[in-house]
Parts: C-alpha cells; sequence; structure tokens
C-alpha cells in the first residue's frame, strides 16, 4: 500500500515537472503592429445580458476594434458587417463608426471587490483607456484612476463622487450619464397608445438611476393614456433572471398587457414570461431596454429603450486614438442621440398615427418644450399638471 | 508525523492535481489549442503568485504586491469560512449556513465601522469582534432548532441563509442603515465605514493586502491549537466522533454542540468583517460571491485540519486571484470556480472509494472464513 502511494506521488511529481519545463522552450512572441490598447470591465451582469454590458461590449469590441467575440477568441469582421449592426440614428453619425484598430481587453466582474482589481490589471497590462461599466464601479474607478494618473478612464453612468457624494473631478477621468428619463417617456407614450389594460414597470435595485426610467415611462404614459394605470415593481437585483420572470407573470396575471423593465439580466426573465403569454394566446408586449431587445423575442417585443453607451464608449474610444480625450462630464439625452427608442417592428391598429405622435414629442422634448421627470417628486408635479 | 502528513493531504493534493489537468484539457479543447490553456494557466499562476517574469523584467515590486494582495484577500476569506465550516464539522454538524453567518457578521461590522468613533487599531477590532459575536449568535440558532426540537442542521442553516439574505441585503442595506449620501445619487450599500475602522495596508497603497489576512492565519492556527492541545477541543472531537461515548464519559454534549456552532458562526461573521473593513469599507449591495458555499469546499478539500483548512484557502486564493486574467486569453469567467469544484468532487469520489475499499476488505476475510 505504502509503495502504491509513493508511485502516485511520484507521478504526480513528474506530471508537474513537465508543466512547469515547457515555458522554458516556448519562442518569444513576435512584437505585434502597436495598437492602443482599450480595457473594459464589467459590472457583475457580465457578458450576455443582451442590454447594458452588452451595449458596452458592443462599442468596443464590435465598433471600435472591429471583432466579434465567438465562442472563446475573437475573429475579425469586415467594415460591411460593422456598418449593418448600425441602428438607423447611429449610421448617419458624421465622422462614420467604423473600425479604429483598437485591441480591446475585457474583464468580466465576479463580485463586488474583484471591480478594482480587474481595473488595476488591465492598467498594468498596457491599456491606455479602461472602461468601468456602471455606477457600482465608481468607488473603484476613482481608487484606480487616483493611483494610475498616466492612464484614462471612462466610468459610465455615474459622476465621480467622494465619501460625502459630492462630486469630485480627476483629470483622467471621463464620466458619461444619460437622461434615461427621455428615452423611457417615449417608450412609456407607445406604451400608452398600445395597451388596451393597464402598464407594468419592473425595475432591477430601487436605486435613484431606475428610478429615472420609471419616472420617465410613467410620465410618457400619462401623456397619452392619463387615465391609463401603471403597475411598477423592483426585483432589487440585475442577475436574477428568475426574479425578473416572476414579477412579469405576477404583472400579466393582473391584467398588464404592455410591460417595460430596466432590471439587467432580471428584465430576460420579464422578456421570457411575456413570450410565453404571448406564444399562449395573450395580446400582451414587452418593452426592453439599454439595446435593442428584439431579438430576445421577435414576436412579443414592442420595441426597446436604447441607451448608448456603445456610442459613448466608442466616442471615447476614437478620442483616444485621436488623442484629444477629454476629462469631461458628459450628459447624453434624446438631443444628442444618447437615448431613444428602438426601431418599431411589431404590427398593431393604427401603429403610423402612434409612431407619428411619438416623433411629436420627441421634437417637444429635443425643443425643451417638455420637461420630462427624472425622479417622483418630479412626477407627481408633472402628473398634477393638466 | 511525516508519514501521517503525507497521507492525510496525499488525496486533497492529487485531487487538486486532477482538476488542474481536467480544466487544462477542458480550456484546450473548446480553444483547439494547447497554447492557449497553457498561456492561461501560466497567467492565473503569476497572476496569483506575483509577476515573477514581469518582475525579472524589471517592472517594479507592484507586479509582485499587487497579485499578492489579491489572492491574500480571498485566501483570508476563503480561510475562515473554511474553518467555520471546518470547526462545525469536528462536533459532527455540517453547517452549510457561513453564508448567512457571514452576512450577519458584515452587516454589523459596517454598522459597528460607520457609527461609533474610536481610534486607530482599537476600531477594527472592536468591528471584528462584533461580527464575531453577531454571526456566532445566528450559528447558535440551528444548534438550538437541532438540540431541542430535533431539526436537521442542514435544513436549518440552508433556510437560515435565506433569512439573513431578506433580513440585511433586502431590508437593512435598502432600509434603516441605506447609505445616508444617496438622495439623489446612484450609491448602493450602507455608509462608509470611518478611516479608523479600515484594517490597514501592510504593503502601502500599491497592493491590497490587509491586515485581515493576519487574523485570518492567526485564527487557524489558534483553532488548530485548541481542538489539538486544550480539553474542551478534545471533548468537541469526541463529540463529533462518537456522542454516545462522549456522553457516556461525561462530557456535556449538548454544551460542546452550543460551542462549536457559536465558533462556527464566529469564524463566518469575521469573514464578513474582512470582506468590509478590508477592502469594501461599506456593505455593499449584495454580498455577490458565495464564500459561505466555498467554505465548505475549501474545508472538505482541507480534510477539516485547521492547516489544511488553511493551505487550501492559501492555494485556492491564489488560483482565483490568478484566474481572472485567464479571460484576457478568451477562456470562460468561472473556470477558477470550476477547478475547485472538480477538486471537491475527485476528494469525495476519493471518501467514496476509500469506503467501498474498506467495504471490500471487511467482506474478504468473513467469505473466506468458512472455507479455512
Amino acid at each position: 500500500m505504502k509503495h502504491y502511494r509513493l508511485n502516485i506521488l511520484l507521478a504526480a511529481l513528474a506530471v508537474a515537472g513537465c508543466k512547469k519545463s515547457e515555458p522554458a522552450q516556448e519562442q518569444p512572441r513576435p512584437a505585434e503592429p502597436k495598437k492602443h490598447a482599450v480595457g473594459l470591465v464589467t459590472d457583475v451582469g457580465g457578458r450576455g445580458d443582451h442590454s447594458f454590458n452588452d451595449s458596452a461590449l458592443r462599442g468596443l469590441e464590435l465598433w471600435a476594434a472591429g471583432v466579434a467575440f465567438e465562442g472563446s477568441a475573437y475573429k475579425p469582421v469586415t467594415r460591411e458587417e460593422v456598418r449593418r449592426s448600425l441602428a438607423e440614428d447611429v449610421a448617419r453619425l458624421e465622422p462614420p463608426v467604423e473600425p479604429l484598430g483598437v485591441r480591446p481587453l475585457v474583464v468580466q466582474s465576479k463580485a463586488q471587490e474583484d471591480y478594482e482589481p480587474n481595473l488595476q490589471l488591465l492598467v498594468d497590462q498596457g491599456a491606455a483607456l479602461t472602461v468601468g461599466v456602471g455606477f457600482m464601479l465608481e468607488n473603484a474607478v476613482e481608487a484606480v484612476a487616483r493611483r494610475n494618473p498616466g492612464s484614462k478612464f471612462l466610468l459610465i453612468d455615474s459622476p465621480l463622487l467622494d465619501a460625502k457624494g459630492n462630486p469630485v473631478k480627476l483629470p483622467n477621468v471621463r464620466t458619461v450619464v444619460f437622461r434615461e428619463e427621455e428615452g423611457s417617456f417615449l417608450v412609456g407614450a407607445l406604451a400608452g397608445l398600445v395597451s388596451k389594460k393597464q402598464v407594468g414597470f419592473v425595475g432591477g435595485m430601487e436605486i435613484p438611476l431606475i428610478k429615472k426610467f420609471e419616472a420617465g415611462f410613467k410620465a410618457g404614459v400619462k401623456s397619452t393614456a392619463p387615465k391609463t394605470a401603471v403597475l411598477s415593481s423592483y426585483t432589487g437585483t440585475f442577475d436574477n433572471v428568475a426574479a425578473g420572470k416572476q414579477i412579469a407573470q405576477d404583472m400579466l396575471a393582473k391584467g398588464v398587457d404592455v410591460i417595460f423593465h430596466a432590471a439587467g439580466s432580471d428584465g430576460l426573465g420579464v422578456i421570457q414570461a411575456v413570450k410565453e403569454a404571448r406564444s399562449s394566446g395573450k395580446e400582451v408586449y414587452g418593452i426592453g431596454v439599454d439595446s435593442d431587445q428584439h431579438h430576445l423575442a421577435p414576436e412579443a417585443m414592442l420595441t426597446s429603450m436604447i441607451k448608448r453607451v456603445d456610442l459613448a464608449v466608442y466616442q471615447a474610444a476614437r478620442d483616444l486614438v485621436e488623442g484629444k480625450l477629454a476629462a469631461t462630464d458628459v450628459v447624453l439625452g434624446l438631443k444628442e442621440g444618447g437615448v431613444g427608442y428602438a426601431l418599431v417592428r411589431a404590427e398593431f391598429p393604427g401603429k403610423a398615427e402612434a409612431l407619428a405622435k411619438i416623433e411629436e414629442l420627441r421634437r417637444r422634448i429635443v425643443a425643451g418644450e417638455i420637461d420630462v421627470p427624472s425622479n417622483s417628486a418630479e412626477l407627481e408635479a408633472f402628473q398634477a399638471a393638466p | 508525523m511525516r508519514e501521517r502528513l503525507i497521507r492525510g493531504a496525499l488525496p486533497s493534493v492529487l485531487s487538486v492535481a486532477a482538476a488542474l489537468l481536467l480544466c487544462f484539457a477542458a480550456i484546450a479543447v473548446v480553444a483547439a489549442s494547447a497554447k492557449v490553456a497553457l498561456d492561461a494557466y501560466l497567467a492565473m499562476v503569476w497572476g496569483g503568485l506575483g509577476d515573477l517574469p514581469r518582475f525579472l523584467d524589471g517592472a517594479g515590486v507592484a507586479v509582485l504586491a499587487r497579485p499578492w494582495g489579491e489572492a491574500a484577500t480571498k485566501a483570508g476569506l476563503l480561510a475562515l469560512t473554511g474553518l467555520s465550516v471546518a470547526v462545525a464539522f469536528k462536533a459532527g454538524l455540517f453547517n452549510i449556513g457561513a453564508q448567512g453567518q457571514m452576512i450577519l457578521g458584515a452587516i454589523a461590522a459596517a454598522f459597528l465601522g460607520a457609527q461609533l468613533e474610536l481610534p486607530a487599531l482599537v476600531h477594527p477590532l472592536l468591528c471584528i469582534s462584533g461580527a464575531a459575536v453577531a454571526g456566532g449568535l445566528y450559528g447558535l440558532l440551528p444548534a438550538a432548532l437541532k438540540l431541542r426540537r430535533g431539526v436537521h442542521e442542514v435544513i436549518s442553516t440552508i433556510m437560515l441563509n435565506w433569512i439573513a439574505v431578506s433580513l440585511v441585503e433586502n431590508w437593512l442595506v435598502v432600509g434603516p442603515l441605506r447609505a445616508r449620501a444617496s438622495g439623489d445619487l446612484s450609491i448602493s450599500g450602507t455608509d462608509e465605514i470611518a478611516a479608523t475602522a479600515q484594517l490597514p495596508r501592510l504593503l502601502g497603497e500599491t497592493s491590497r493586502l490587509h491586515a485581515g489576512f493576519l487574523v485570518a492565519v492567526a485564527a487557524a492556527v489558534l483553532l488548530h491549537l485548541w481542538l489539538s492541545r486544550t480539553r474542551l477541543g478534545f471533548e468537541t472531537r469526541a463529540v463529533g466522533l462518537a456522542p454516545e461515548a462522549a456522553r457516556a464519559s461525561g462530557i456535556p454534549v449538548h454544551g460542546r454542540i452550543y460551542q462549536a456552532m457559536a465558533l462556527s458562526g464566529a469564524l463566518a461573521g469575521m469573514a464578513g468583517a474582512l470582506l468590509v473593513l478590508g477592502t469594501e469599507h461599506k456593505f455593499p449591495a449584495t454580498i455577490g460571491a458565495p464564500y459561505g458555499f466555498d467554505g465548505i469546499a475549501i474545508a472538505l478539500i482541507g480534510q477539516n485540519h485547521p492547516l489544511g483548512v488553511l493551505a487550501t484557502a492559501l492555494l485556492f486564493g491564489a488560483l482565483r486571484a490568478g484566474g481572472t486574467r485567464m479571460q484576457l486569453f478568451g477562456v470562460h469567467k468561472s473556470f477558477p470556480e470550476l477547478i475547485q469544484g472538480l477538486a471537491l468532487l475527485f476528494v469525495a469520489g476519493r471518501m467514496v472509494w476509500d469506503h467501498l475499499l474498506a467495504l471490500s476488505k471487511r467482506k474478504r476475510p468473513a467469505e473466506e472464513a468458512p472455507r479455512a
């Protein structure tokens, strides 16, 4: 018995020995042509949320780098394919969105405490610009930016804040926030026109950021269907698909026929619930968020509230390449093309008039005639107005 | 002594090696390239142990210190939750509730850290003690349910995990203890703790290596001495091995079980304190990573021996901190956990194997007896 164990030990040592000796034979890699490396750290939602994180990844990987992540490696895509992936409004932009030849470095975070080391890792890997996707990375971006004054950072969805919540500025950090309430207003107005009974809103974490979606959406419903009730509910997370599905099923059972979600991966469950109700013959619709989520349930999606995280990431990468990445605090709304709604592919009676109405509302918001509420206090004032 | 060490550790070492090899093969097959798998593994090793090649190229000490910090941070958490599970095992209990006890400890540390004004050194110690008390009390609940009402601790601790999540993450953190600054801002979690309550960083600002790691190492050594060198520790082990015999020889079985569960909960609670005081400096919106459940794997792979648990936690802390870098080679983010899970499977498989072997050995003489 003793000999048997000794043999196993020796075998294990031999295996370990082999593994160690291999790298010594490895040839040094040929030097690659110098490219700007752009890092991106996702929040815990990660790749594959078909929403917020995927939008940021699209801006970096497909648009800025001209590559697609398939299976476990990057595959180059043609300029033509990149152009075809652009929605109409983005395709019209000048200068055009086309690959910049940057090298993407992407790390997905698995826990809150990993944000800071992940950002630092990408800086250490040579990223000239590192993107922190989501307000939850605010502390981490601030700490890493202070420690690495020679590197640039882009923070999505939050300004930099000190411990007391006052905004601070760093010379190497650009921040981008969106007027989600404006895009949500338009999809809310459309929901009001389409719904025959009630509409629903499913949020993720109950935080001011998500309250902006809710306030804008409710105001939008009010603008086209003042009598329609809006149910709203929060899952408390961004990565619990089951919770989203459960809440959506509850709403559908209560007679809601259009549901808008702003709940990250939880929203996949919302869409799943709507899709199932749809295939059992109910006339219900879902409204996606952040990215165009039509492909998740082509029959059941009315539209999606688009938040151009992809464009914000792409523009930062382009500014980096062109050497003009300034540390500004950017706010993107309807006017700037930072939010909007996806192509409405669903067919319903009165579609042409409905879309004309939505476009008119868009013009009025851009012109400043409608002040879209962004929190519950403003929403009350908005609803009280005639 | 040496032979005992080898015999005890060998199944775990082999299981970890087998898990590493299997995942290596899996990555190589998925990427259709052994080179990718090798690069990814090397990145993981240097990411966990310190980037020695780049250091030798003259990259500065930060490329060593940062990986150490991340590995030690993860190892400290895994060691404490692993010890928590192990000490309950020693008393014959399967504590699946380390996650819930850790959450209770974390919120206690975040509360004490933010609300009290105390001098440095005293403040973190008090927060850690508070977390240990909170976790310990939460650990006593399943012990009381078991001894008074006969509820099996596996059932009660699983359910208490969910109660902890609901109580802390779905109520306290978004309700009464929500960050005061959050008015119109998107800040998640509780107030940040005072600077005095933060665990000091051992290598300055370059690395997140903090004093909590020393707490975890000290806990492992003290627990080892307590179990192997004191009367109480001996009695606890006796209760775990044979409760009836322990009772017959005058050991207060109930007392030892209460004690072990309180200790188990306290250790898990301290893990929560380390997370809050060491790196997060507040209770985040959720404790995303399941360190409490990882503790079960760490305890089993460490053979429930405090020093074995510490060694296992160091290994997996380094693997998981370094494993993030595998993503840069297109490897899926779950591989570090997969290695840990497979190692657990092989350790458990080995136990089954040993058991079958022992059974067949016992049977054979019995079958042969009539013939002789």
